[in-house]
């Protein structure tokens, strides 16, 4: 079936309160539908696939644009920044710079006026730019529902497609990462059909820092986009690691681990040699990537 | 026709603003959805097909007829009329039957679009499936399902050879020679097939078309057309209204390509807006239905056997051309016959053997676009020529120089070709890019390769083709240039007012086009495609001016006593290098001039008429495509590109094109070099990323989410562009058309750049990331 020519018609609701968005979802059900920057939502409202009666506004809600961090906390992240918000953001870039990079990575300049973290994660799209980024940084996700607020890691929130640990009641308000580790260097590395706008073919999260806690002295942590169900952690990659010295041979057995782990699917975006491939490819240059910014630290701090 | 001698200009050669930049920049430019009709206006949604082949059994419109805010519904039995350009095979609306996925069954007219739309869905459509065809090889072969059972009986163009009882709705052919016995004498032959998936044309602005009917039986058709006239005649014969009665007004066009040529939705807006007379109805694409309800570009499957001399010298060509022309062919039979007139490419080949079909299948209808054949064979051409040169152990470059077309030589049509600087082009690109140094690349991980391709391409289009141009003046000595042509972006209405200003001797500011093309008002112009305007619609204005010329000279040198060969027009004064007297426009061209002494009155208001056809075109024979004059002239050129292949993602960065083009003379330089850098990257698009994915018929990739196309991060980070200028003897000061050409070699170039860099051929566009990537593993 073809889309419509426009949008079909819906209430909108400028929520006053966090309560009031909850009491929406609990009273309207699947008819109520949270209205972050629109830039899914309202296309696959016209697409059809989405059919709301009602959008409720949380955008200006109180935290909901905020970013704000701390050395000893770390970083929240309210849940309606936009990426072009965290992308320019001082302290992201600083502490947190592969999420500013995967921010940047989303769909187009425009799109990132209006598209938003949580929306980008509660899509529970296995495409989402940001979610390897937020997964190798260890964060959790805050959902404010009927009981109150509560956390849940990243890591246990994906569980298909479409469908995330976020019950129908509860809604983001925010995401918390931890402080970052000292010295981490990071990258977000995507491929897309083409260089700007297109949706993940593969697109793979690495974060490497020095660490005592393993024997080679450097922990990384990998994550993947568009090649599973859901967002994945390459965990068997990342514990090779943790028992091989750093450098070629252990980056290329990783990627491969990665590679296996990865489990990709034919559509018309791309087939599943393919992207197999490219994710045994982008982890190796993103291990690689993120190794010279570590040696690069490491060799600077030793003179 | 002109000599070609080169003549002193002051204002066609030189690079003045575009008429219309400042009303587009600033957003002020108005486009035919911006056109406001008040609260009368009502809209209408169409009902298309899910199906690629199927048999209408019933429509059930009741329950949409109940649906609020809808007025009316139309179905085929409102449309029984045929429309077509070349062809007349397709219905406004199906009437028995279905032949692609989007093909229009039905119309709701409503208050709103939400409405229409709503209704639309109302609409019970029951269908009998039938057997479809989707590839066009397979389309040809015996007990293939037939498409068009009735094509023996469409009307069809004089020079189109339909097979009736086939899905062959077009067989062009050349006989040329003794083609077995050419091969007979090769050192070197060489087979190949290669294939052009379907492209879309993705203009920023969709179809978007208003009618409404008179109650004097006249109906005016707003439309973002680039065919204002073709759409007069063809709606008028497919629906049974005199021409004169129908009215189609087309302004400013947010991009055409093609797409915007001939008929494709308009018709619906029409049909609809019968119903409610006196009301407007306005009918617009949604994106996805731009994607394949209007026209993409043919697929084509290219068979290919080309032998050369061990000295390099090409002697024979034989080549099949399976062109997908989709559920309906009314446009493209005739991009069958361009590809078969052409297929050489800019190549001297003495002996030439070409089957150039046009076949029926249940693919979105292909039609028109950008280079109207000429991309989709050269992408074969090139890349063969490449191979040729490799097998021979020949520079690529000095390959080409050895046997591209010079004038004098006969051309594959048996048309002696005209004066034209290919060679130059060749030469001018190989040395921009560098030809033969290597750079190493700019990682390990990545190959480095440089590529050439050139082109050649003449305006297709029936001999009858005309143009035509007036000049009026206003009290101030301003004058009006009435043309038919449509500005979609490609300058037209400048280099028309270039060319107007240099004859009447005023400066750019005194011109003003008479805009929007209005067919009750507008000069006629043919339509708006095969790169012809600043050519033939040139011609025309060129003329119009001349003659308008001619009268205020005959005037003031009869006010004068003066022989007019005597007087020029300056800077908007009438001057005599005689006498050195001058007098003003604004004194003359309304009013005329008082003689001297008895005061008589003599002139008037003035007004030049021009008009252009090319009737020096001959027909091409229907047994061996020959024929001595059968195209008016071919635009040649070439492209260079230098490009690295990442090996460890397959993924393309096109780093440098340089291009040459001759274009006769360029009436304005930047804009034939705007033209330029979007040919080559709407080329490196095409070659790239594009084709529309079609599985039994159906679009997987409607929109641009997976449509892929070149944004401004992947295009090529310089181009390098230079214009040649071997002046054409039936063109304006010289001047042939450069608009569709400049996207002709990109694609073939970067297939061969690609092939330098890894080693590696392609035979199917476009050259995706992941098929390069694999071709590397599978090699590795």
């Amino acid at each position: 079936m073809l889309s419509r020519p426009g949008l079909p018609s819906f209430d909108y609701v400028r929520a006053g309160s966090h309560d009031e968005v909850v009491r929406l979802l609990v009273t309207g059900g699947p008819d109520v539908r949270l209205l972050m920057g629109g830039t899914d939502l309202l296309v696959r409202m016209r697409d059809g696939v989405v059919r709301a009666r009602t959008l409720v506004d949380v955008k200006h809600l109180p935290g909901m644009r905020t970013i704000a961090y701390d050395s000893a906390a770390g970083l929240t992240v309210g849940a309606a920044v936009t990426m072009n918000q965290l992308a320019s953001n001082a302290d992201v870039r600083a502490h947190y710079a592969i999420l500013a990079e995967a921010a940047s990575a989303v769909a187009s300049y425009q799109v990132r006026n209006r598209a938003t973290l949580g929306g980008n994660l509660c899509n529970a799209s296995p495409a989402a730019d940001t979610a390897p980024a937020v997964m190798v940084l260890g964060g959790r996700l805050v959902l404010c529902g009927p009981e109150g607020e509560r956390e849940v890691p990243i890591d246990e929130f994906f569980l298909g497609p479409g469908k995330s640990a976020r019950q129908a009641n509860e809604f983001l308000t925010a995401v918390r990462l931890p402080p970052p580790r000292q010295g981490a260097r990071g990258t977000y590395l995507k491929l897309g059909r083409n260089r700007e706008g297109d949706l993940a073919v593969v697109g793979v999260g690495v974060l490497g820092s020095p660490s005592s806690e393993v024997p080679p002295g450097y922990a990384f942590s990998i994550a993947l986009a568009s090649v599973a169900p859901v967002p994945l952690r390459a965990t068997a990659a990342e514990r090779l690691l943790a028992g091989q010295k750093p450098g070629g041979a252990a980056f290329a057995a990783a990627a491969q681990l990665a590679a296996q782990e990865a489990r990709p699917i034919d559509d018309v975006r791309s087939g599943v040699a393919y992207r197999r491939a490219m994710v045994e490819s982008l982890t190796r240059r993103g291990l690689e990537t993120v190794w010279r910014g570590l040696s690069a630290a490491s060799s600077g701090r030793g003179r | 026709m002109m000599g070609r001698q080169v003549e002193q200009t002051r204002v066609v050669g030189t690079s003045v603003p575009r008429v219309d930049a400042l009303e587009k920049v600033t957003g002020a430019a108005r486009f035919t959805d911006d056109l406001q009709f008040g609260p009368d206006l009502l809209f209408g949604r169409v009902v298309r097909s899910p199906h690629a082949h199927a048999r209408i059994v019933s429509i059930d419109t009741a329950a949409a007829l109940q649906m609020p805010g809808v007025r009316a519904i139309i179905t085929g039995a409102d449309t029984p009329g045929f429309i077509g350009l070349y062809l007349r095979d397709r219905h406004i609306l199906a009437t028995d039957r279905v032949r692609q996925v989007g093909d229009p069954v039905a119309g709701v007219i409503a208050s709103t679009e939400q409405a229409a739309e709503d209704g639309a869905r109302a609409i019970r459509v029951e269908y009998e499936l039938l057997p479809g065809v989707f590839d066009p090889f397979e389309a040809v072969q015996a007990g293939a399902p037939l498409i068009h059972p009735d094509l023996g009986s469409y009307d069809v163009a004089s020079f189109l050879y339909p097979r009736p009882g086939t899905n062959i709705s077009h067989h062009f052919r050349i006989r040329k020679g003794d083609v077995d016995g050419a091969f007979g004498r090769c050192d070197t032959i060489l087979e190949d097939t290669y294939r052009a998936p379907q492209i879309q044309h993705v203009p920023i602005e969709t179809h978007v078309a208003i009618a409404r009917w008179e109650q004097t039986g006249e109906v005016t058709l707003w439309s973002a057309t680039q065919s204002p006239f073709a759409q007069r005649s063809m709606i008028a014969a497919a629906m049974g209204i005199e021409p004169g009665n129908v009215r189609v007004i087309g302004n400013y066009i947010g991009g055409g390509f093609g797409c915007k040529a001939g008929v494709t939705m308009e018709g619906l807006a029409v049909a609809m807006a019968r119903r409610v007379p006196g009301r407007p109805v306005k009918v617009r694409l949604t994106r996805e239905e731009e994607f394949f309800c209007s026209f993409v570009r043919q697929a084509l499957v290219a068979k290919v056997k080309i032998g050369a001399t061990r000295e390099g010298k090409v002697l024979a060509l034989q080549v099949e051309y399976y062109w997908d022309g989709g559920a309906y062919t009314e446009y493209g039979t005739n991009i069958t016959r361009a590809a078969g007139y052409s297929s050489t490419g800019p190549y001297f080949v003495p002996s030439v053997m070409t089957d150039s079909y046009c076949v029926y299948t249940n693919n979105p209808t292909g039609g028109p676009m950008r280079g109207f054949g000429m991309p989709e064979i050269h992408w074969s051409i090139e890349q063969v020529m490449d191979r040729l040169a490799e097998k021979l152990g020949m520079d690529r470059v000095q390959f080409r120089l050895l046997n591209c077309i010079r004038e004098g030589q006969e051309t594959v049509s048996g048309m002696t070709m005209h004066a034209t600087g290919l060679s130059q082009c060749i030469k001018r690109v190989a040395k921009d890019i560098q030809w033969g140094e290597k750079e190493p690349p700019s990682a390990p991980h990545k190959l480095r390769g440089k590529g050439i391709a050139i082109m050649w391409k003449a305006p297709a289009m029936p001999r009858n083709a005309a143009s035509e141009a007036w000049v009026v003046f206003n009290e101030d000595g301003t004058f009006n240039l009435g043309v038919g042509g449509q500005e979609l972006g490609q300058g037209s209405f400048t280099v028309a007012a270039q060319m107007a200003a240099e004859v009447l001797g005023v400066p750019m500011d005194r011109v003003r086009v008479a805009r929007p093309v209005d067919t009750r008002y507008s000069p006629y112009e043919w339509q708006t495609v095969a790169s012809r305007l600043t050519w033939s619609m040139g011609n025309a204005v060129r003329a119009a001016a001349t003659d308008a010329r001619k009268q205020i000279l005959d005037l003031v040198g009869r006010c004068w006593g003066e022989t007019p060969a005597d007087l020029d027009i300056r800077n908007g004064e009438v001057i005599s290098y005689k006498s050195e007297r001058s007098v003003g426009l604004d004194k003359l061209v309304i009013c005329g001039l008082s003689m001297p002494g008895d005061r008589e009155l003599i002139g008037g208001p003035i007004m030049g008429r021009g008009r252009f056809m090319p009737t020096y075109v001959t027909d091409l024979d229907k047994e061996t495509g020959q024929g001595t004059h059968g195209m008016v002239h071919y635009t040649t050129g070439a492209e260079a590109v230098e490009l690295e292949v990442d090996t460890a993602t397959g993924q393309v960065e096109v780093l440098r094109v340089a291009a040459a083009f001759d274009v006769g003379k360029a009436i304005n330089p930047e804009l034939v070099k705007a033209q330029i850098e979007g040919g080559v990257v709407q080329g490196m698009s095409s070659g790239l990323f594009e084709a529309l994915r079609l599985k039994n018929g159906e679009p997987l990739n409607s929109s641009f989410v997976d449509y892929r196309i070149v944004t401004t991060l992947d295009a090529p980070q310089e181009i390098i562009t230079a214009v040649v200028e071997t002046a054409q003897d039936d063109g304006p000061w010289g001047a042939r058309g450069v608009g569709e050409h400049t996207m002709v070699p990109t694609a073939p170039a970067i297939a061969n750049a690609i092939y330098d860099a890894i080693g590696i051929r392609f035979n199917e566009m476009p050259l995706t990331a992941e098929k390069i990537y694999l071709a590397l593993a599978h090699k590795a």
